[in-house]
């Protein structure tokens, strides 16, 4: 056998370990991302998984303790059909304002409550999206001068 | 202006296809008068695009918001250095820097002292499709001189979360590099489609790919010192899809600056440097397909747009094009390949260095592709977040940090056993030290000990290489240590200057390692006149203020802060009403040092008397930019080292005999 391919067997093999190691992490380290409506219909199937979802902030059910830190907001889907209760221990992230996409992790308690451990706010005018509105725009603009 | 805009990019289609046909044509015909077109026509495309690039700025810079571009992303009271940075703050604009730049390096390629090389036709041409690409996608679908229906007042503004300075560094220098890629790639292909199996496409790159790499790493550490004075993308990197897609291009470019050193010297790995560089290409255009397409659930993606489509047809007609040259080329390839002399050689452990880097780029790509991975065959989305990224990096990093710590000991060719163990001596006990005085003085965490002690190893090493060398020259030139130091470095730039980048990757690795591991964070709400603690940290706060500025509201907490009982001053951190945005974003507010960050925002207030807090202490953050520092200095040095360093082995041995 060459030297060559004697290293490259070499280090296919440790190639093999890495991969290994990258197999076995994965289910434990992952988030299992499901949608709104999945989750309030089968909340009992997805009571020990640790769960991604999203949705719109409904911004009049946010509830906050400031002594006890914990937050309460509500969040639905995009037809508006289902809506799901959050509690996080924790404080509001930025940009937390009506119909933000709210991206929640955490697990699904049996009252239905999501218990969040990590809430991301998305906004989907951050960067790009919808069009320019020129009927909201021509409202902030007169706000402003008011 | 509507016009002169839109024909500027029309005319960048039609020239971008012509100068395309003038290549083929004259490397058909074999006639240099289509290829001296053809040159024209990068040359008309670098001021086409510089005309667009010109005439958005300027729209930008005045507010003429009769451009939905301009409407969409400033308005009035916008700072001017915000207002032109909006240029890339949209799809549109972003494609027209990406297409800017490209016709910036492709005239500098194309002009340069190389143009009479037998390669540049195809790397020109190569370039060009890249071109046309960028300016059709704009035609059709993102045009940045698309106008309103009828004039609005004002824009709607920037968001907050980009009026922070590093809008205006971060997203330029990942473009410059991203861009700057597919010059070496451009080579690449050339070299194969010509069947030049020699190192030349390599060492006529050297300078591009360094500097792209450069770019990258600035964007990267720039993009992550962003993250952290944002509150609510979760401190300097949080592997989220985005950010691991700028990080992909980074390992596999670290991975070919390393193995192309291997094919200039021992004219080996040639088909692996090829299909390095066409990787690093793609996941470029691969990390722009992920931003723009809205595939996977990202804090900060742009919105869904069939945008993503058009990069992913360019994207996989890139790599079918590339593929299928390689496949071709493949046996002639390996004829010419040598073999490896020695297993313990600075060859074999070059090819430990790839593995690690591309084992790495596959570990995070395999994270950030999972949730479409699991979907499709189990059903089921599932995202695997930080935890799965640090539990996977995190020994492929300290392996990574042990090779550089013994690499530079280990000799080229020769197995030089009894000498590597030798001149590692001082180093590992350097590290061992390390480790032994973290224990006694209490810090807990095994595994970030080891980082620590792995870290402080390779500096050690590092350190060393310096000193032997300089004393080396000193007893051969007697000259005093700085001369000495400094003729040693500079004759050889591109060595020392990969040294120095090795050393920040070490300080910058200690700042990553203890800010992870010792983080301590509170969440506090307090009344006005009380106090509380973090770590040895006492903060108390005063009131809240508010004040206008540039049309802005701005509510300031007042806090004082103590270490240790004495006081180090006040903190302000900050919440500002934006008058475009509807909710306040946080300033953050942060006391720094060597040792650590107090990291201070208000959260929110129940009255004026009443504040929410989250203060974190992160240990050694400001290393992490420290290391950023000195690898950009490295590789600036590096840069300035021009020649190959085969030529220069003569030369530094005649110098040494001449000494004596």
């Amino acid at each position: 056998m060459k030297k060559n391919s004697k290293i490259l067997a070499g280090l296919a093999l440790a190639a093999t370990a890495i991969i290994i190691m990258l197999f076995s992490t994965m289910p434990s380290a992952g988030s299992k991302e499901i949608t709104i409506t999945d989750l309030s219909e089968n909340a009992a199937k997805y009571q020990d998984d640790y769960i991604m979802t999203q949705g719109l902030l409904k911004k009049e059910t946010v509830k906050w303790d400031a002594d006890k830190l914990e937050l309460h907001f509500d969040i639905y889907d995009e037809s508006g059909k289902e809506i799901m209760p959050i509690f996080y221990k924790g404080v509001k992230p930025d940009n937390f304002s009506d119909d933000v996409i709210i991206i929640v992790e955490g697990f699904i308690q049996k009252d239905g409550v999501f218990h969040a451990e990590k809430v991301q706010t998305k906004c989907p005018s951050k960067y790009e999206g919808k069009d320019y509105d020129e009927e909201k725009h021509k409202e902030i603009f007169n706000d402003k001068k008011q | 202006m509507y016009v002169i805009g839109n024909i500027a990019l029309y005319l960048g289609i039609v020239i971008a296809a012509y100068s395309l046909l003038a290549n083929i044509i004259g490397m058909i015909k074999k006639d240099n008068r289509w290829l001296e077109s053809a040159r024209g026509g990068v040359l008309s495309l670098l001021f086409v695009s510089s005309i667009a690039a010109a005439l958005l700025l300027y729209l930008l810079g005045t507010s003429q918001f009769q451009f939905k571009y301009v409407a969409t992303y400033t308005n009035e009271t916008l700072p001017l250095i915000y207002k032109l940075s909006a240029f890339w703050a949209g799809n549109a604009g972003s494609l027209m820097l990406w297409a800017f730049l490209l016709c910036v390096y492709a005239a500098m390629v194309v002009f340069s002292k190389e143009k009479r090389n037998p390669m540049m036709p195809y790397v020109s041409s190569i370039m060009l499709v890249n071109i046309l690409f960028f300016f059709t996608v704009m035609v059709l679908n993102a045009n940045p001189f698309e106008m309103t229906g009828s004039i609005p007042p004002d824009g709607k503004g920037l968001n907050p979360m980009l009026q922070n300075p590093g809008m205006v560094v971060h997203p330029v220098t990942l473009y410059l590099g991203y861009v700057g890629l597919s010059v070496p790639f451009a080579f690449g292909i050339a070299a194969l489609i010509l069947k030049r199996m020699d190192a030349e496409w390599i060492k006529l790159t050297r300078r591009w790919t360094l500097t792209a790499w450069m770019f990258l790493t600035i964007g990267n550490i720039v993009g992550g010192w962003w993250a952290y004075l944002e509150l609510g993308w979760g401190g300097y990197w949080a592997w989220d899809p985005v950010e691991n897609a700028s990080f992909l291009p980074w390992l596999t470019v670290s991975a070919f600056l390393h193995s192309v050193m291997i094919q200039e010297r021992k004219n080996m790995l040639k088909t692996w440097n090829v299909s390095l560089i066409i990787l690093s290409y793609i996941l470029s255009l691969f990390g722009t397909f992920l931003v723009r397409s809205g595939i996977l659930t990202s804090v900060h993606a742009f919105g869904d747009s069939n945008l993503g489509t058009y990069f992913l047809v360019f994207m996989s007609f890139m790599m079918l094009v590339s593929i299928y040259i390689v496949m071709t080329r493949y046996q002639l390839i390996k004829k010419e390949s040598n073999q490896v002399e020695s297993y313990f050689s600075k060859e074999s452990s070059f090819l430990v260095n790839n593995l690690i880097f591309v084992a790495a780029a596959f570990a995070v790509f395999w994270g950030t592709m999972y949730p479409l991975i699991s979907e499709t065959l189990t059903g089921a989305k599932i995202n695997v977040g930080a935890p799965y990224f640090n539990k996977v990096m995190a020994p492929i990093m300290l392996s990574l940090i042990v090779l550089m710590a013994v690499c530079p000991l280990i000799a080229w060719q020769k197995p030089a056993v009894d000498k590597f163990l030798k001149s590692m001596m001082w180093p590992l006990a350097v590290g061992a030290a390390t480790g032994i005085i973290l224990t006694v003085l209490g810090v807990k965490g095994i595994f970030a000990i080891i980082g620590l002690s792995s870290a402080s190893f390779m500096l050690a090493t590092h350190i060393q290489e310096f000193m032997r060398g300089t004393s080396a020259r000193m007893k051969a030139t007697k000259e005093n240590p700085w001369k000495a130091a400094y003729r040693l470095t500079a004759k050889n730039q591109r060595r020392y200057g990969g040294y120095i980048v090795h050393i920040g990757i070490a300080v910058l690795a200690i700042g990553v390692i203890s800010s992870q591991a010792y983080s301590k964070e509170v969440m506090k709400t307090v009344n006005k006149g009380e106090s509380f603690t973090i770590g040895k940290y006492e903060l108390t706060f005063n009131s809240l203020a508010e004040r206008m500025k540039d049309g802005n509201g701005i509510v300031t907490a007042d806090v004082d802060a103590s270490y240790k009982g004495k006081s180090i001053g006040k903190i302000m951190p900050e919440k500002i009403f934006y008058e475009t945005w509807p909710e306040p974003s946080s300033e953050v507010a942060i006391k720094t040092n060597l040792a650590e960050d107090l990291y201070v925002v208000v959260s929110s207030w129940e009255s004026r008397d009443k504040v929410t807090f989250l203060v974190k202490v992160n240990p050694f953050v400001s290393w992490i930019w420290a290391g950023g520092i000195i690898m950009l200095a490295g590789t600036v040095f590096a840069l300035f080292g021009g020649k190959p360093t085969l030529s220069r082995i003569p030369a530094i041995a005649g110098q040494k005999f001449k000494g004596r």
